[in-house]
């Protein structure tokens, strides 16, 4: 009888362990299929394409990298864009972006699989979300358990913040990063935990993959170097953090060298000094542990301060020397904008004019994260509750993303990973908290015990609370379903709107601009534009442009925007100075397309005056006498006679846009242009698109001798 | 086997090219006893293309039947020469066979094989078609945006021929009534756009006499620089093709600007521009995509037709003189519309060029044709003479060997040339299953490896208690 | 080799496109299930519970129905192999 019990017993278990095993699978792979689904609504919606404008240079140089081979991409100096200065493009970027995209097609095409490589481009983002789907489960796992791993991984999959990102075709560096960001975390708890060298190596080789693709891992190496700290400094710091720090460090520094845009920076800037300080104190730690085991009290306590003050006034000294020395690069803009947000306004109008540097609103925090802002204190609360080295980092990362958050809309992109992982915490002890309530059979057992705690409709208010978060988790679901629908989904190179009848129309005079630059220009005609079309240009135009959205030399785009702040005949003088052959201008006025360079130009006068060279260009000069902006009649005559402002409305004056309203005028200002009647003396227009989006100018060349 | 089976096709191949190359280096003699009665010539100039079409009359005068005779073409014009055909009474083709006569070096020359000799003193009536492209010179070679563009042709006022011509008329067709000027010989004649000479009477052989007219042609210049075209079976019922296409504005280059707001407000304005053409596809054609090396060209409408889908194609921008453009047009047609079969053998006739647009011109033209992995006895039969490019593997989707490829390429191509060609493969039908047969043996492998996996033990330490109940 | 076009018949699928989606499904449907079971057979079990011919059975059941649902989901996209 025992027997068949026992084995039956034992059957119900097992056969409660297989659905368990198998609800988790089912749920882990649908929420990695969901998450590459998710982000399919541009393709879906347009076609296959690549959006925006970094991604079209990270395109084109994979293409180099599949096309050319690694040591050409290495050693690859680009002719094409900032003539004539030129960019050695294989050791000013982050290669692990081509080289993951470039590896996978050729594993694809050693397979057979013949996909071309654009698509591979444009499908690799949402790939590596549900990769990142699946490490967060592993991470969240390691903080608290199964459930909440689940739950986080849910969540991720569909957070906007990381969608805005990573949709396909969105081709960019953070579309993998922040999967190499989660892999390194992910191990180097497991590092912390174990207190292995195998895991602690395995951190640093995806830390090398992290510094490999991203900028943004100097994020990572301060936060991890943080948590130490904080162990220490908690009196939790162990032989283990001891082993996983120290390896990680090594390694990982010498490995990160080995990029060449990296370089020495992680021994030199000062970006990088918090890890490299860090490194030291846990070795003096370690030897201070080592000295108090050998040495009486008294002598130790001697040779501590002795050693104490030594050290910090030869640390102090080295780094005032190095640092004026110049061996210790200076702070740079980017990062004194993090710890300053309105430093990049005051000082830096060329990072100031990026959007996404810009702090970020209340309102965009819910719009890209919504009910986890509220389960995310829910979440540190329960981290706190059972603290351990583990908690202590997911809440180090919590809290500081929050802050970069803040200060750059771009950073939402690190916070959204820790808010998911945080409130998975939470949502799931919640739920299991309250789920345990409803059912009356857990309560049968030890009704005795928990006698005092059972109050009435314990059940109920159990039910209650359930339904609500599941009503939230739910509208969780569909806000994120539409942000990504509305808000993130639409290529920025084909632009639709919809026409009075309800069917879509499509402007797709960017391609047709690049195209007709690259079918009818000769093979060395040199473009000048605005630096954001830059890379666009030599991505499918391939013609050399003067400046791009590399933003590496300012007074180059500064000399450019003089260019279009000025008047004719001094724009030809640089014009000629700059070789330029075309000059392309996008312009909206026509179809109301907003982000068109006229509204972009006080960025191009602020720049353009910001140097030496450019001195002679005020913005107050563009202003009218009441401090407005405005290309009508009222306009400031500066404006009105300068060359981006011909540029744009060349001929414009004689269109009618709109009914009702006089010719010329423009749907994006709502005004009617001031300066309708004028000629281009220096410039004749080689083309402009259907919809007027891009105008395409030819640079005449110098008059003949006597004409 | 089979490497000894290809080198045998390819020695063949080999001879038949030899054959066909000493063919060609036939001599002929310019036969006595042929006089041409009467030429019947049109001059088709209304588009970019020279057409010219002859009704000639043959008459036999001398004592045996005449089984053959020649056509010829002039030396300056022979480079621009893409097809050229003749037919008899019964609108029967007739086959040319090129061939050259001794002292006329600069002239090309055909040999007309009758199927039915002219007996002795009797006629018949041959029509003769020839197609040039490139013989419209636009003159002046740049205009601007709102001129019209206007061309040359140069061409020869008598019917060129090595026999006597007895009496020839020709008609010009211009389709214009704006001409600048034109060669004046009497007797001549011009209304509604067409200009007729003669009659002329009793010119000797080989007269070559000037003939220049100057006019208005504002039909579209259009040359296809590269044609590569790409057909792929599947006997999975779907062959799929592919045209990558090279375009470019051939006519009078655009001088001076674009205006845009022009080009909107005025209908006419760029009158010799190329807004968009139609490409005619076959009636059963689906999954039609329009793209260039940027992505979709979304400006384009398809219109399915009884016995064609009509494309109306809009190139991402007009298309002005001088202009360049490149796109890729590719569709799907099932194969029981091409593709027949007997057993293990099989036929595919396919034409070797589809239409592009009317008048067209390709200056090359490249075929590949994939077929399907494993097929072998690959015979292939052209309908005019092509270049063969060597044979190559293409390795796609489930492939483990390749898929054999068939590239022929041409110069000069018009319309004429869309014809079929036929290429007979043995493909033995079970070969179908290799390819899920490949994807289950990849998962199956998958699948044992993790068998394998799970017993694997990499721990050093051996766990001391086991479940013990 | 000397047929002659008159004599041949016109080529068609052995299956007719028509049916590829519902093949798709079917196929791929059992081919998921049994993928599903293995795995979960593989993980649950521990060694000495652990059937070898079940295991092989299993996974050739999913390798087999999985191989022509792909097969066919490649053809029903468009992907003519």
């Amino acid at each position: 009888m025992t027997v068949e019990v026992q084995s039956k017993a034992k059957l119900s278990q097992l056969s409660s362990d297989k659905q368990l095993t198998f609800i988790k699978l089912a749920v882990l792979s649908m929420a990695a299929i969901l998450s590459f689904a998710t982000r399919l609504f541009s393709v879906l919606r347009f076609e296959s394409v690549i959006h925006e404008f970094d991604p079209y240079f990270n395109y084109r140089t994979t293409r180099f990298l599949t096309e050319e081979g690694f040591y050409q991409f290495h050693n690859w100096f680009d002719d094409r864009a900032w003539y004539p200065l030129g960019r050695i493009i294989g050791g000013t970027i982050y290669p692990g972006l081509m080289v993951t995209s470039a590896t996978l097609y050729n594993i694809m095409q050693f397979l057979n699989i013949t996909i071309d490589i654009r698509n591979v481009c444009v499908f690799l983002a949402p790939f590596f979300s549900s990769l990142t789907t699946i490490v967060t489960y592993l991470l969240t796992k390691e903080l608290k358990d199964e459930g909440a791993g689940l739950v986080a991984a849910a969540m991720i999959a569909i957070v906007p913040g990381y969608i805005s990102r990573s949709v396909a075709g969105s081709y960019d560096n953070e579309g993998i990063a922040i999967f190499c960001m989660l892999l390194t975390y992910y191990f180097w708890i497991k590092a912390v935990n174990t207190g292995t060298i195998l895991w602690a190596t395995m951190t640093a080789l995806a830390y090398f993959y992290m510094v490999s693709s991203w900028g943004g891992y100097v994020f990572l190496i301060n936060l991890i170097p943080l948590h130490v700290l904080a162990l220490m400094l908690l009196g939790r710091f162990s032989a283990r953090v001891y082993v996983a720090y120290s390896t990680l460090y090594c390694v990982g520094t010498i490995l990160s060298m080995q990029i060449s845009f990296v370089g020495f920076q992680p021994v030199q800037s000062s970006e990088h000094m918090l890890a490299l300080g860090t490194f030291g104190l846990c070795q003096l730690y370690a030897f201070t542990q080592y000295l108090r085991e050998h040495l009486s009290p008294a002598n130790f306590e001697l040779l501590f301060k002795a050693l104490l003050t030594t050290l910090l006034a030869t640390l102090g000294t080295a780094l005032v020397v190095l640092t004026v020395t110049g061996k210790i690069s200076p702070w740079t803009g980017r990062f004194y904008s993090l710890l300053d947000p309105s430093y990049a306004k005051n000082h830096i109008p060329i990072i100031a004019s990026v959007s996404e540097h810009q702090p970020t609103s209340w309102s965009s925090f819910y719009f890209d994260l919504q009910v986890l802002v509220f389960l995310f204190p829910a979440g540190l609360y329960f981290c706190f509750t059972k603290l351990t080295d583990a908690n202590i980092f997911i809440i180090l990362y919590g809290v500081l993303s929050i802050y970069f958050a803040g200060v750059m809309v771009r950073l939402m992109l690190v916070l959204a990973p820790v808010m998911c992982v945080v409130s998975g915490v939470a949502a799931s002890s919640l739920l299991s908290l309250h789920v345990k309530d409803i059912e009356p059979k857990v309560e049968k057992h030890d009704k005795k015990k928990k006698h005092e705690n059972n109050f009435v409709f314990r059940s109920e208010v159990g039910a209650l609370f359930v339904c609500v978060l599941g009503c939230l988790l739910v509208s969780y679901v569909f806000h994120c379903t539409w942000v990504t629908s509305e808000a993130y989904s639409s290529p920025s190179i084909v632009l639709s709107a919809r026409a009075h009848d309800g069917a879509r129309i499509i402007f797709d005079d960017f391609r047709e601009a690049y195209t007709w630059l690259k079918m009818n220009t000769p093979q060395d005609a040199k473009v000048m534009s605005w630096w954001d079309y830059g890379y666009q240009i030599t991505a499918m135009a391939n013609r050399t442009v003067i400046v791009d959205n590399n933003t590496w030399n300012n007074t180059h785009i500064s000399r450019v925007g003089q260019a279009m702040a000025s008047s004719e005949e001094h724009a030809y003088e640089i014009m000629r100075e700059l070789d330029v052959d075309y000059v392309l201008v996008i312009f909206g006025g026509l179809v109301g397309y907003s982000s068109d360079d006229i509204n972009k130009f006080l960025w191009m006068v602020r720049i353009g005056g910001s140097t030496e060279r450019g001195a002679h260009i005020r913005e107050a000069d563009y202003y009218t006498g009441a401090g407005e902006f405005r290309v009508d009649a009222h306009g400031s005559p500066t404006l009105l006679n300068c060359l981006m402002y011909k540029m744009s409305y060349y001929k414009f004056g004689l269109v009618y846009t709109e009914g009702g309203r006089p010719p010329g005028y423009d749907r994006v200002r709502g005004a009617e242009i001031g300066n309708k009647d004028f000629n281009l003396d220096v410039l004749e227009e080689a083309y402009t698109t259907e919809h007027w989006l891009v105008r395409i100018y030819k640079v005449k060349p110098l008059p003949n001798r006597g004409l | 086997m089979m490497p000894a089976m290809a080198k045998i096709q390819v020695l063949v191949l080999l001879l038949l090219y030899i054959a066909i190359q000493c063919g060609s280096l036939n001599v002929d003699t310019i036969s006595s006893d042929i006089k041409i009665k009467n030429v019947d010539r049109s001059i088709d100039i209304s588009s970019q293309l020279v057409k010219i079409t002859s009704k000639v009359t043959l008459e036999n005068t001398g004592k045996v039947p005449v089984k053959n005779f020649l056509l010829s073409v002039e030396g300056g014009a022979k480079s621009n020469l893409a097809f050229i055909s003749a037919k008899d009474q019964n609108n029967k083709d007739l086959r040319l066979v090129e061939t050259t006569v001794k002292g006329y070096d600069q002239v090309k020359f055909w040999r007309v094989e009758l199927k039915e000799a002219i007996n002795v003193a009797s006629t018949a009536i041959i029509g003769t078609e020839s197609v040039y492209t490139k013989a419209l010179q636009p003159f002046p070679t740049a205009i601007t945006q709102q001129e019209d563009q206007l061309v040359k042709y140069n061409g020869n006022l008598y019917f060129y021929s090595p026999y006597p011509v007895v009496s020839q008329k020709t008609n010009v067709v211009l389709n214009t009534k704006s001409v600048e000027s034109f060669t004046k010989i009497k007797p001549f004649s011009q209304q509604d756009g067409t200009i007729a000479y003669g009659s002329y009477s009793n010119i000797s052989p080989f007269t070559e006499k000037e003939l220049n007219i100057h006019y208005k042609n504002n039909s579209p210049f259009l040359t296809v620089t590269r044609l590569a075209r790409l057909i792929e079976v599947s006997h999975w019922g779907n062959i799929a093709i592919e045209e990558t296409v090279e375009i470019e504005h051939t006519g009078a280059k655009l001088k001076g600007p674009f205006s845009r707001y022009d080009y909107q407000q005025d209908h006419h304005s760029g009158p010799a521009s190329v807004r968009s053409y139609k490409t005619f596809l076959p009636a059963s054609a689906s999954d039609v995509y329009y793209r260039d090396t940027n992505g979709n060209i979304s400006t384009s409408n398809m219109k399915v037709k009884k016995d064609s889908v009509e494309l109306d194609l809009r190139p991402r921008y007009p298309l002005f003189g001088g202009w360049r453009s490149h796109y890729t047009l590719g569709y799907n047609v099932p194969s029981y519309e091409y593709l027949y079969h007997s057993g293990n053998e099989y036929l595919l006739k396919m034409r070797a060029v589809d239409h592009v647009f009317d008048d067209m011109q390709v200056d090359e033209l490249v075929t590949k044709i994939i077929l399907p992995e494993g097929s072998t006895n690959i015979v292939v039969n052209f309908p005019f003479t092509v270049t063969r490019l060597s044979d190559s593997l293409h390795y796609t989707y489930l492939d483990t060997k390749g898929r054999p490829v068939i590239t022929f390429t041409k110069q000069n191509v018009v319309e004429n040339h869309i014809q079929d060609f036929q290429i007979r493969y043995t493909f033995p039908r079970l070969l179908m299953l290799q390819e899920p047969l490949l994807v289950v043996g990849f998962l199956y492998t998958l699948f044992l490896c993790v068998i394998i996996y799970v017993r694997l033990d990499f721990s050093i330490h051996k766990p001391e208690h086991q479940h013990k109940d | 080799m000397s047929l002659e076009i008159e004599s041949m018949v016109r080529y068609a699928s052995p299956i007719n496109p028509a049916v590829f989606p519902h093949l798709t499904m079917l196929l791929l449907g059992i081919g998921i299930f049994f993928t599903a079971w293995f795995f979960v057979y593989e993980v649950t079990s521990t060694k000495s519970s652990r059937d070898l011919f079940k295991e092989l059975l299993l996974s050739l059941v999913a390798a087999l129905f999985s191989g022509f649902g792909i097969l066919f989901l490649l053809l029903w996209v468009g992907i003519y192999v």
